[in-house]
């Protein structure tokens, strides 16, 4: 055999590696490069200018600002929602396969069919959403959910809540399933109330599978697209702009590649930072 | 004999397999891509196309590649700058420069030079002149358009007003429009409005804003297309004209920030709205969302509102050849076809778009005596084409963004235009 046992693990990661490096690698080293060109230099010049326009551009900071309150909210509230949902599937209910399918559903709606879909929801002269709370007494007047400047990122952000909460909720399911039982029974046993067992047991229980989940979570809704592309663009003028519209449109709709690799060198440094704690995790279980 | 009959048999598969072998290598494939094949009524229509050129050339086949509308430049972008754009493929004119400054757009100049002096003479001067890179073709020019006012003529006479004179000036416009805005169902909550536009992020918003603008003897520009020329009162009368439609008058249906071309062409074919601006592409369109409309009778078209002068905006589409296409000759003789007159007259016929040809546009029987046709066709003398230049879909963005901020009462008219104006004034001086 001319290759040795103890180095055969090398012939099957290989082509793993060789793809990873092509598809992952080469992108990413380009897209760097790309952010230290200008295009008024030329290829052969690296500078820092892009960045250096980056801190001055007001678009920039509005929409670095505007994706961190998008993604706070939408995580917090995918965290809630999730738990909230993943505890009422983990309880005695009936039928409860179905309801689990029910809950994963808007899971499965791609991004731009759930943007589009509830952009038409939303529609303030068509929209299901103001036909249904006018008829039920809650609105007089259509209200312009995704034109009204108070709405905008809201309406996005409930949007965003109904896409991704079931994510969550499937990954703190597997957790509760995991907490043994006997641990609920001996504090009922002991008296301890309900409040005192999700904070004592459940808590605790889903440590780390709320870290997977945050983790996971943010790093996805900070790469949101689809959503808002498809509802707002954007607008009204740059109030539901985020990190991944802007660099879409800085790429594709104005051919700026050196700035917008710039932005999404930028983005890729705040996501790793972002993900630290779940690295870290994963090597202190390795 | 039996070796004979076996070597004959032999021979004859030889030379069908060679035959065949020999067919299939002059057999070209191109692949040809344009958003109108995701649109029903244009799918048809190109797909008959592709029959007629299949019958002209069977030794070339044409793969179509359709895209959305909205994202045509992201992917022929992407595909160029990996070597693997459509062979032929549609873009806006206004799209041209930035293809043309990444060198994603083919030189044409030998190939109509081929085709011998005067071959370019039969279309118009300026389309012709905008598919000029350096000086030399780059693009071939396609369909060429002006916008116009499309309005209901069953609204008008339920509101009173005589269809045959649609409003001529913006005060007229505005008076027809409030008119036109009322409450038809007797809840006291209006649901029918006189005007519906663009107010989103789309390439179609300068096509429906840009008429108001120049009408009002203003432009987004100077001359040299240096600087901003968005600092002049008329420019501010014209946005806080466009502005106060929605804002003071209430003419415009709710959620105008958010509203595609598309949408308010729904809007026009679901009788919410009874004026909008529009061009060829408007009567099938809306027909065929509400057949029951019965568009291409009840609508009827104007020349653009004016305020101080005649004007509009011109739609003009071009065809690219990809440089890298490995079949140069055969993706010419597609373009060549795809723009010639028999068939740019098929275009119209089934489409309603007008020609960058004058041999068509200027001649044929079924435009001139069209009542949309010959109204778009009258106005081209007053078209303007938005500025040839790379910054332009950026600086569009600016001007809707601070335009967005006005509607939607986070900045007066007057700050949101000045803050344009800096804005685009920093973009040309980069």
């Amino acid at each position: 055999m001319w290759i040795k046992d103890r180095h055969m693990w090398m012939v099957f990661v290989l082509p793993g590696v060789i793809l990873l490096v092509l598809v992952l690698g080469w992108p990413a080293i380009t897209s760097i490069l790309y952010s230290f060109e200008t295009e008024q230099a030329g290829d052969a010049a690296y500078t820092l200018a892009n960045y250096k326009s980056l801190l001055k551009d007001p678009f920039f900071s509005t929409t670095f600002w505007n994706t961190t309150v998008f993604v706070f909210f939408s995580v917090a509230l995918h965290m809630i929602l999730g738990l909230a949902v993943a505890m009422v599937l983990n309880s005695a209910l009936p039928a409860k396969p179905m309801f689990r399918v029910i809950a994963l559903l808007p899971w499965v709606v791609p991004d731009v069919v759930a943007g589009i879909i509830w952009k038409w929801m939303y529609d303030p002269i068509y929209g299901a959403l103001n036909d249904l709370l006018i008829k039920i007494g809650l609105l007089n007047n259509p209200i312009e959910w995704l034109s009204n400047p108070k709405l905008a990122m809201t309406s996005a952000i409930l949007v965003n809540l109904w896409r991704g909460f079931p994510f969550v909720m499937l990954i703190l399911l597997a957790g509760l399933q995991s907490i043994p039982r006997h641990l609920y029974e001996a504090a009922a046993i002991d008296g301890a109330p309900k409040l005192q067992q999700f904070i004592h047991i459940t808590l605790p229980g889903l440590k780390k599978m709320i870290v997977v989940a945050l983790a996971l979570d943010i790093v996805w809704e900070v790469r949101r697209f689809g959503l808002i592309q498809a509802m707002t663009q954007g607008g009204p003028g740059v109030l539901t702009e985020v990190l991944s519209t802007y660099t879409y449109k800085q790429y594709f709709k104005f051919f700026r590649f050196e700035y917008a690799s710039a932005i999404s060198v930028v983005m890729t440094i705040v996501l790793l930072l972002v993900s630290l704690p779940y690295i870290w995790m994963i090597s202190q279980e390795e | 004999m039996k070796k004979i009959f076996t070597i004959s048999v032999f021979m004859a598969v030889i030379i069908i397999v060679f035959s065949f072998n020999s067919a299939m290598a002059e057999q070209v494939t191109l692949r040809f891509s344009d958003w109108h094949l995701t649109e029903d009524v244009w799918n048809k229509s190109l797909n008959e196309g592709m029959d007629i050129f299949h019958k002209q050339y069977p030794n070339i086949k044409v793969v179509l590649e359709p895209v959305s509308y909205g994202e045509k430049e992201t992917k022929y972008t992407v595909e160029s700058a990996a070597g693997r754009a459509p062979d032929v493929f549609h873009v806006h004119a206004f799209s041209l420069p930035m293809f043309f400054g990444k060198g994603f757009a083919k030189d044409l100049t030998p190939f109509i030079e081929k085709e011998g002096s005067g071959f370019l003479d039969a279309w118009y001067p300026l389309p012709i002149k905008l598919m000029k890179h350096n000086g030399k073709m780059h693009a071939m020019p396609g369909d060429y358009m002006t916008m116009v006012l499309f309005y209901n003529t069953n609204m008008f006479k339920a509101c009173g007003l005589d269809p045959d004179k649609p409003p001529k000036t913006t005060d007229e416009f505005l008076a027809y429009a409030k008119k036109l805005t009322r409450d038809t169902n007797g809840d006291g909550k209006v649901d029918q409005w006189g005007f519906g536009t663009v107010g989103a992020k789309s390439p179609g918003f300068s096509m429906r804003f840009g008429p108001f603008l120049w009408s009002f003897g203003a432009d987004y520009l100077t001359p040299d297309m240096k600087r901003s020329a968005l600092d002049t009162p008329e420019a501010k009368e014209a946005f806080a004209f466009f502005v106060e439609l929605y804002t003071k008058h209430k003419v415009v249906p709710p959620g105008l920030t958010a509203m595609n071309p598309q949408e308010v062409r729904t809007q026009l074919a679901q009788k919410k709205v009874a004026m909008i601006m529009g061009s060829g592409w408007t009567p099938p369109i809306v027909n065929k969302i509400n057949p029951d409309l019965n568009a291409f009778e009840v609508l009827q078209c104007a020349p653009a509102p004016v305020k101080r002068k005649q004007a509009t905006a011109i739609w003009l589409s071009s065809w690219v050849m990809s440089p890298s296409t490995k079949h140069p000759n055969e993706a010419w003789q597609l373009m060549k076809f795809i723009t010639s007159k028999d068939i740019e007259l098929k275009w119209f016929v089934d489409n309603r778009v007008t020609s960058s040809r004058k041999d068509v546009s200027g001649v044929a029987p079924e435009i001139l005596n069209d009542k949309f046709a010959s109204v778009m066709a009258s106005q081209l003398p007053y078209g303007k084409v938005e500025p040839q230049i790379k910054q332009w879909p950026e600086i569009m963005d600016t001007f809707t963004t601070s335009l967005q901020e006005a509607i939607v009462g986070m900045k007066s008219p007057e700050k949101a235009l000045s803050e344009a104006h800096e804005r685009i004034n920093a973009i040309l001086a980069r």
